[in-house]
């Protein structure tokens, strides 16, 4: 399974979530698979899906997940100590881990080699830390939906491999926007 | 304690409701008084770039977010405050202790503090400059600009104002 065909696995699941998707073809696969408002697609700063996630948990009531990927986790990593630190009950980070940069091209990130994202977040005090393969992540991620007590880490292992797509052709302050909307907060669109 | 006691009730007078830091002996007392705070939210947090991560979550669900840091943690940040908070054109207020002015007794300091001014320049932030307790005053107005025009901001406080304190 590949990141196309998990994120299509989980279409129905996430659908009325509140959805921060990493940079580059996550958010563009997104995008294809099922294009919503209160999807927010980040179109820089890659790192930071796991934070802007978390930032937003901290302040609405309902569920945010955060979909980030290997590479971009191992770039923010201190970030993992404090969702394990501050995370709320409403927080569920999901980790698509292919081992590769894929939207570089497919380069290896060290979790192809020694690294464990898995040890790294207990080890940083993240609860409720899954490993899981990619056909066993949509059922792991509605538990954790379900779940109002607990935050979330889902490390979905999966095979490397991208599908030909477009970038994003929505402005940053259209996502923005409609994102907010989603929520409440804009009442001018 | 009064200076530090000023800046955090014009910060919220100018409608900051949402607080980080990653630590400096010159903002210490002001993240005492945000511990002890119970009308706003408050975390120290690692690193300021994953701070303006958690900034822009915030901004997203509706807070008025501020990151407490020295001047280096601009450095840490450009790529997330350009490609992100000013990307999507989110506010965001910058209170900066301005580690390397006058005063400073680590001379290391004065690297950062020698180009700090020309980044926030090159990256079009607005500056207020903070040297005597009288320019704390402009602070509120200055916090609810940021909301205004949508755009990260940054109040810099110079090392002898808050040597001090």
């Amino acid at each position: 399974m590949n990141r196309f065909e998990l994120l299509n696995l989980l279409k129905e699941t996430i659908q009325d979530e509140l959805v921060i998707c990493n940079i580059g073809l996550p958010s563009q696969e997104l995008y294809k698979i099922n294009d919503r408002p209160n999807y927010f697609y980040m179109l820089g700063s890659m790192g930071l899906a796991s934070s802007i996630g978390l930032g937003l948990s901290l302040t609405v009531d309902k569920n945010v997940i955060s979909i980030d990927g290997d590479g971009s986790v191992l770039m923010n990593m201190n970030t993992l100590a404090t969702i394990g630190n501050r995370a709320p009950s409403n927080y569920t980070l999901l980790i698509v881990d292919n081992g590769s940069y894929g939207s570089t091209g497919d380069q290896k990130t060290f979790t192809n080699e020694r690294t464990s994202l898995k040890e790294v977040a207990i080890g940083a005090g993240c609860k409720n830390v899954i490993e899981c393969s990619g056909e066993e992540t949509d059922g792991n991620l509605k538990k954790a939906l379900a779940d109002k007590d607990n935050s979330y880490v889902i490390i979905s292992k999966i095979q490397s491999g991208n599908v030909p797509i477009k970038p994003i052709p929505l402005n940053a302050v259209t996502i923005r926007d409609r994102f907010r909307k989603s929520i409440g907060l804009v009442s001018y669109l | 304690m009064k200076i530090s006691q000023k800046i955090i009730t014009n910060l919220k007078e100018g409608g900051a409701d949402f607080f980080l830091s990653v630590p400096c002996k010159l903002l210490a007392n002001m993240i005492t008084i945000l511990e002890n705070d119970k009308d706003i939210y408050y975390s120290a947090i690692p690193r300021e770039e994953e701070g303006m991560g958690i900034c822009a979550g915030a901004y997203l669900g509706n807070k008025l977010p501020c990151i407490m840091m020295q001047n280096t943690g601009i450095g840490n940040s450009v790529n997330s405050i350009v490609s992100l908070l000013q990307l999507y054109q989110m506010p965001v207020v910058f209170l900066i202790s301005y580690r390397g002015t006058p005063g400073e007794p680590v001379g290391a300091q004065g690297g950062m503090a020698s180009v700090t001014e020309d980044i926030l320049n090159t990256l079009r932030i607005p500056m207020l400059h903070c040297n005597t307790e009288d320019d704390l005053d402009k602070i509120t107005t200055f916090t609810n600009h940021a909301k205004v025009i949508e755009s990260p901001v940054a109040i810099l406080c110079n090392f002898n104002l808050m040597k001090d304190d």
